[in-house]
């Protein structure tokens, strides 16, 4: 049988495998940026790399972990470093996501930039502390209809040194449709004297990549990835009178905060807690919280609901939290000229309402502290 | 139609993953181009604007966002509930970044109810982009007509 029919895809073949091989010889030679150093706050740090992959990579490969959400697709916006070197115009991908002030002072998106030469950076001094964290998911429980609580134990490292009130970035695995990895924030509801474990609330959003993973594909026993610890929203240490406000998942830092109070005997402080929910089902954690105030004087939680049905026998406090707080502020909480501070975690609209009304009732702004997740 | 490199991308953004879990074409298998040009066509036929709609929508979700995440009633005809999560989205076109802010309204009257978000209202106002037909945020313009009829 002849067989010269398949000279002509062969030859083929064979011209492309050739094409490519110059391709990859070529890039090999073009993309040589050789060793690079990277400065890090004016000689805090500095690190010799590999240039050629983007500033995000490489930092990673070295173990200091900018915050990314998208994985460093330039989707995200989150992993803004401030370059001081000349490495080129801001990118096309990076405007929208580069407020005018930071175009100005040379911040740019460290998955954007590939590095090509030395180059001298600055980073907030806290990323320092962030590790690459391997757990196992030992407990995962339903809080409510849509908020589910994950538990994972520490492997390596064994065990974290966190603030109350900082989150973690949860990656996700291919799953379905899903083809890549994804991460994204979740404060830490745990305490930190519970060093071995971390415990997050997370919510479910619709479409949601990771949180779709959460509740439709992970499993307890199985193994993931985090970055952590990351953000600045924590308890101040001061005398204040402590006024914090959540709703849905954002209870998770503010659980931490009052938990890591009480374990450190952080008492002598007025603390009100107020937890809003549209229906008793969406409440959850309330119990153990009612303990707590049993047993710590100055600790007060207010739940508050704010369209109670029927069915749910609400005795407590009804209304929008805003109404309530400002109830709160007006009467039981005694302010009396005390210096107070605000503690916020939810979302962004409930936040600026909590703000409006914390100021209303003479709490400065910058005592005002919020995880506004976003 | 040959799609422009700017569409070409856009729709690679917009598969299962890249931005969203879901994607933004559902189960729709016309290229993007096409999708756009069939529903500039409707929006034409009924006499709507993309940018009124987006507009209007807008402003009924900025209301909707003073029930701090439960339904209100706006302007007595209304039903808005709004809610927001963690995060951005960025356009698939590359030219901004949204909070994840979804709401559903409700047109009391005639109880046409639409899901959107800002992201998908800027899809709408700018992109002239509807999404895919079985995607959880397309919005046939016969829904968008009636959930803003007075």
């Amino acid at each position: 049988m002849s067989l010269a029919f398949l000279i002509g895809p062969l030859a083929i073949g064979g011209i492309a495998a050739v094409l490519a091989g110059i391709i990859s010889v070529v890039d090999s030679i073009v993309n040589n940026y050789g060793e690079c150093k990277i400065d890090i706050n004016s000689g805090q740090k500095s690190l010799t790399v590999t240039g050629g992959s983007s500033l995000l990579q490489l930092l990673a490969q070295e173990r200091i972990f900018v915050p990314s959400a998208c994985g460093g697709r330039g989707s995200c916006g989150v992993c803004k470093v401030r370059v001081l070197s000349d490495v080129g115009p801001i990118l096309p991908t990076e405007l929208p996501y580069l407020e005018e002030e930071e175009r100005e002072n040379g911040t740019r998106l460290s998955c954007q930039i590939k590095v090509k030469d030395d180059m001298d950076i600055e980073i907030p001094e806290e990323l320092f502390n962030i590790k690459e964290i391997r757990g196992v998911v030992e407990e995962i429980n339903d809080m409510t209809h849509d908020i589910k609580e994950v538990r994972v134990k520490l492997i390596d490292p064994p065990q974290l040194e966190f603030k109350a009130g900082q989150y973690a970035q949860l990656e996700s695995k291919p799953y379905g449709k899903i083809k890549e990895p994804a991460q994204r924030a979740y404060s830490m509801s745990s305490p930190p004297h519970d060093r071995d474990h971390l415990e997050f609330y997370v919510r479910l959003v619709p479409g949601g990549i990771v949180t779709t993973w959460t509740f439709e594909e992970l499993q307890e026993g199985e193994k993931i990835r985090l970055i952590a610890p990351i953000g600045d929203f924590h308890m101040r240490d001061t005398d204040a009178l402590k006024v914090m406000i959540a709703g849905g998942s954002g209870m998770a830092p503010i659980k931490s905060i009052v938990l890591d109070m009480w374990e450190k005997g952080d008492t002598d402080k007025p603390v009100w807690f107020f937890f809003g929910a549209r229906t008793r089902k969406d409440l959850f954690y309330t119990e153990k919280l009612k303990e707590i105030e049993s047993k710590w004087e100055n600790f007060h939680f207010i739940e508050a609901l704010s369209e109670p049905t029927p069915e749910d026998k609400w005795d407590g406090e009804v209304g929008l939290i805003t109404d309530v707080l400002d109830r709160y502020f007006k009467g039981e909480m005694n302010t009396n000229g005390k210096p107070m501070e605000g503690y916020l975690c939810g979302s962004p609209g409930m936040i600026d309402a909590c703000i409006a009304v914390m100021t209303k009732n003479g709490i400065p702004e910058d005592k005002i502290y919020y995880d506004k997740f976003a | 139609m040959k799609m422009s490199p700017t569409l070409q991308k856009a729709q690679e953004n917009m598969q299962p993953g890249e931005i969203t879990g879901d994607g933004f074409l559902g189960d729709d298998t016309r290229p993007l181009v096409d999708i756009i040009e069939a529903d500039e066509e409707r929006f034409q036929a009924l006499g709507l604007s993309f940018e009124e709609v987006a507009e209007q929508l807008t402003r009924l979700l900025d209301r909707g966002r003073e029930g701090l995440g439960e339904p209100i009633t706006v302007d007595g005809r209304w039903l808005v509930k709004v809610d927001e999560a963690r995060g951005f989205l960025p356009c698939p076109f590359e030219d901004g970044i949204f909070r994840k802010i979804t709401a559903t309204v409700t047109n009391r009257n005639n109880q046409t109810t639409v899901l959107v978000s800002q992201l998908s209202l800027h899809l709408l106002g700018h992109h002239h982009f509807l999404e895919g037909r079985g995607s959880s945020f397309r919005m046939e313009p016969e829904a968008a007509r009636d959930v803003l009829a007075r």
